[in-house]
């Protein structure tokens, strides 16, 4: 670690006692949630899914703890290079890329598969909590201060649009608005922003994919094609509402067993859990995320630096969109888009993504007391 | 736990705006947190909704085919005896939502190669409307249904249906009806019954019994195609309940397939057509006669000349030219002598005697299909005279059988029923005649077959009884000399009247083997005999022996000469 922090270093020893024990308690807690539905849902078998996932997830536990003891001032320091860095590799993937499931969105680093575009939902918190770290509030209400941001943005949401992949750059923005929001941007801001976006639906609109217009067009009206765009999200109702009160037990659930639900380890996770567990699954993991997020504002709140609270709000958020868009897309509240189930879908990339957010999180919280100058010194 | 100790409280030094900023930032954190929460009640609002709410409605791509889904449509129609009628099968119809038809060229064409009997160029008009929905082809065999999933054009779907299915094809189609592609019943007892075999889940048990229905069509399709009739209709009734045990009208459709039916098959002779019924009546004319006792069975009438009134001459077919007995009068069918026995009865009391048999109204019976008599307006003393041998009032065969069963079975009129009783008594009637004129009529009856006019009617050991008759069709303002109603009406047996039968040819031509004869003692009553022979055993009787009892019971004396003459030859 470098030597050109004002503030006293903690001792590594002090920092894993600050480790937030229960907040990783509550991720592992979510994560065997999520590893017993894919042993279910593979019929009961640690092949192909609930293993290699076992192993993501010792590994996502081991950079959590790495990046919560590098001290944040570090983290700081770097996160515009960060995000220069997993931007350039979202430009390799349009370069060298390889094509998984009809959209270019993955790099082989010969170990490992990356998905650059999940990593950067991490990237651009750090760089704009970083870069809203250094204003001032009446800066952030200038609008030409807003211009680098803005560009910060809508960089990556471009490449990822153009991979294509429409769930994560529209979840790049979200994510991108929940932090400009707590930075202190004004509200009649978002008003003009919500409103030239709603003006551009119509162009948006005419340059999306068909798949991607089937699918809204399917949302609105999903019994219109039950064998077809709309079968997904029908079986997934299906499955959700055989689960009734307390769910058909695990492993007894037809609707995934039966494979009427394809893909559905991934995105459709939660139907297996619904089914299986019933109501009473649904609601205790959705308590276990809760928590989880209640961490994430407490840890925000706490903060004593802008950049630590905007790092902690941003990782909530993200947790709070992964887990929103991905169980309201199961249950038909909004359009099937892209989203995991944070912890529970199967993937590796979306598996560390959260991991490395967490890590993050408990970041902020052991150096909660640490100060960075608006400028980059410890007061 | 979350908030730690401030370990380090000489680190906190903020300036004024930095503290304006970590102010407004730590509202705008709750501000986010407040809506994370909305969203996340929100979905956890739903995940109760879907799990606990909706789990009645949405299942239903998943339930099996229930018993009740079995018996979705109309109820099943069973003969007496339980035999399967009519049915309601599962099927499955196709249809599109053009919308989502992506080349409706190409859709028509593979479909028409699944289902060869399609209209291409309609189906691919269909194929090309604006419309959500349009029916491609109802009621596919499961073959057809798995040939056109094999094809794999979306926008195609099957909608679940119910289809009408008459497993013995035209056999009783008159009684049955049929129903239309959308199983509202059209006619017979489908029509009938429409809103009980939709509703109700029990099955409707016919009066019929298939078994005595099938030797009726086929005897009466066999006469029909010797003797080169249009049409031909017969009936079996139980006297006693009241029963249609079998009813046929010739030519006949098959219900399977209602759209290929002819109008003219539909109509039901049995009960919708009426005829003037010609000899057959001179039944009702001699029971009122020996009811009324304006004559006796020893009595008898001068048949020696023909009557003539106004411009009719009533002549005899079998004229014998002399004084004729009761009986006689009856087995030889004489005109003459059945009209002077229904003039000493009067215009009033015949006309009342035919009304109390029901003659002047449509027969209640569970069908439509009912056809209104055809009655003088205005009833005079002509009227009574060609009524009492059957002309001049058309009734239809049913009015027929029902009368004939109330003068065998004891005197008592019962409505015919085409519904199975529950019991085997006797159900409620209204007294038309004595019991005692009833045996007498009886015995007049067996007359006719044993050594009269109905003698091909004979069957056996099963005692049949009965009367020919045969009328010339109304054709214009006359009578059609060749077109002839012949039938055959019959009860049996005699000793103990159980069923009443009649068989009527429709323009019956004679033929070599009948002497060209075309009446009904020749063409109908062998049917009847026919038809006797084949059901007595299968309906549970048992043939009567020569020498029983039960004969002697039938026999009559049939005097030759009146009494005058017998004195005068005696001296």
């Amino acid at each position: 670690m470098g030597t050109f922090f004002s503030t006293p270093r903690l001792s590594l020893g002090r920092k894993m006692l600050q480790i937030n024990w229960g907040l990783i308690l509550i991720v592992t807690a979510t994560a065997a949630i999520g590893l017993a539905m894919l042993y279910s849902a593979a019929n009961g078998s640690w092949n192909p899914w609930a293993g290699r996932q076992l192993i993501r997830f010792g590994v996502g536990l081991a950079v959590l703890i790495v990046i919560a003891l590098v001290d944040i001032r570090f983290w700081w320091r770097y996160a515009f290079l960060i995000y220069g860095a997993l931007l350039c590799l979202l430009v390799a993937v349009e370069v060298f890329g390889s094509v998984g499931m009809g959209a270019q969105r993955w790099i082989n680093l010969g170990v490992i598969r990356l998905q650059p575009s999940e990593l950067m939902k991490v990237g651009l918190v750090l760089a704009l909590a970083r870069y809203f770290h250094g204003l001032s509030t009446e800066d952030v209400g200038r609008i030409p201060y807003l211009i680098v941001p803005l560009i910060l943005v809508a960089l990556p949401t471009a490449l990822v649009l153009k991979q294509p992949d429409l769930g994560t750059a529209l979840f790049l923005i979200m994510i991108a608005g929940a932090i400009f929001f707590v930075a202190g941007v004004k509200l009649w801001k978002f008003v003009v922003v919500l409103g030239a976006a709603g003006a551009a639906v119509p162009i948006v609109w005419s340059t999306l994919r068909s798949y991607q217009q089937k699918r809204i067009l399917t949302f609105l009206d999903p019994e219109s094609d039950p064998l077809g765009a709309g079968y997904h999200i029908l079986q997934s109702k299906i499955a959700l509402g055989s689960g009734g009160m307390f769910g058909k037990g695990f492993m007894q659930g037809s609707q995934s067993h039966l494979n009427f639900l394809p893909e559905k380890q991934t995105d459709f996770i939660f139907t297996v859990l619904a089914e299986e567990l019933g109501m009473a699954g649904g609601l205790a993991l959705l308590g276990l995320y809760v928590l989880m997020m209640i961490y994430g504002f407490a840890i925000g709140l706490r903060a004593r630096t802008h950049f630590g609270r905007l790092v902690a709000l941003g990782i909530t958020s993200m947790v709070f969109f992964y887990v929103f868009i991905n169980i309201a897309m199961v249950m038909g509240l909004i359009p099937v888009v892209g989203v995991p189930l944070p912890l529970i879908s199967y993937g590796g990339t979306a598996m560390l993504t959260l991991m490395i957010g967490i890590g993050f999180l408990i970041n902020v919280y052991v150096h909660r007391d640490v100060t960075i100058s608006r400028t980059g010194g410890g007061a | 736990m979350i908030v730690g100790r401030r370990n380090n409280p000489e680190s906190i030094r903020i300036e004024g705006d930095h503290k304006t900023a970590i102010e407004t930032g730590r509202n705008r954190l709750m501000v986010a947190g407040a809506l994370f929460s909305a969203a996340f009640l929100l979905i956890g609002v739903r995940v109760i909704d879907v799990s606990i709410f909706r789990s009645d409605s949405e299942p239903r791509y998943t339930r099996g085919v229930t018993k009740h889904e079995k018996n979705v449509g109309r109820a099943d129609i069973t003969d007496r005896n339980g035999v399967l009628l009519a049915t309601s099968l599962n099927t499955a119809s196709l249809y599109a939502n053009p919308r989502l038809v992506l080349d409706p060229e190409q859709a028509a064409m593979k479909l028409s190669i699944v289902l060869p009997d399609i209209d291409v160029k309609a189906i691919e008009k269909k194929l090309r409307s604006d419309r959500g929905f349009v029916w491609l082809r109802r009621h596919l065999t499961p073959r057809q249904q798995y040939a056109v999933n094999r094809l794999g054009i979306p926008a195609l779907n099957f909608q679940r249906e119910a289809r009408r299915m008459y497993p013995l094809g035209p056999l009783a189609s008159h009684v049955l009806g049929y129903t239309d592609i959308d199983n509202r019943g059209l006619s017979g007892v489908e029509r009938y019954f429409d809103k009980e075999l939709r509703t109700r889940q029990r099955n409707l048990s016919l009066a019929i019994d298939i078994r005595a229905q099938h030797v009726l069509e086929q005897e009466l399709g066999a006469a029909m195609k010797k003797f080169f009739a249009i049409g031909a209709a017969g009936l079996i009734m139980d006297v006693n309940t009241g029963e249609i045990v079998a009813m046929s009208s010739l030519p006949g459709f098959d219900p399977n397939h209602p759209g290929a039916i002819a109008e003219e098959l539909r109509f039901n002779r049995t009960t919708l057509g009426v005829y003037e019924m010609g000899s057959t009546f001179k039944i009702f004319t001699t029971a009122m006669a020996l009811d009324a006792g304006t004559v006796t069975l020893g009595g008898g009438y001068d048949a020696t000349n023909p009557i003539r009134i106004a411009r009719f001459v009533i002549r005899d077919y079998h004229a014998k030219k002399r004084w004729l007995s009761v009986p006689e009068i009856f087995m030889y069918s004489s005109n003459i002598g059945t009209v002077k026995m229904a003039l000493d009865v009067g215009i009033a009391g015949h006309r009342k005697f035919l009304s109390d048999l029901g003659m002047m109204k449509p027969v209640l019976i569970e069908l439509s299909e009912t056809g209104a008599p055809l009655s003088p307006n205005r009833w005079r003393e002509i009227n009574t005279m060609t009524i009492s041998f059957g002309h001049g009032l058309a009734v239809s065969p049913l009015h027929l059988v029902a009368g004939v069963s109330a003068i065998v079975n004891g005197g008592i009129y019962r409505s015919p029923t085409l519904i199975k009783r529950d019991t085997n008594t006797p159900g409620p009637g209204k007294r038309i005649i004595s019991l005692e004129t009833s045996l007498k009529m009886r015995r007049l009856m067996r007359l006719v077959v044993d050594k009269g006019t109905g003698q091909k009617a004979a069957a056996p050991g099963f005692l049949v009884g009965g009367k020919t008759g045969t009328a010339e069709k109304v054709s214009g303002r006359g009578y059609h000399r060749k077109a002839l109603i012949s039938s055959f009406v019959a009860a049996f047996p005699m000793n103990k009247p159980r069923y009443v039968v009649l068989a009527m040819l429709d323009e019956a031509k004679g033929t070599e083997e009948t002497f060209g004869y075309a009446t009904g003692g020749w063409v109908a009553a062998p049917v009847v005999g026919a038809v006797v022979r084949r059901i007595a055993p299968v309906l549970g009787l048992r043939p009567v022996k020569a020498d029983e009892a039960s004969r002697e019971i039938l026999a009559i004396e049939v005097p030759k000469k009146s009494d005058r003459e017998r004195r005068v030859a005696a001296h």
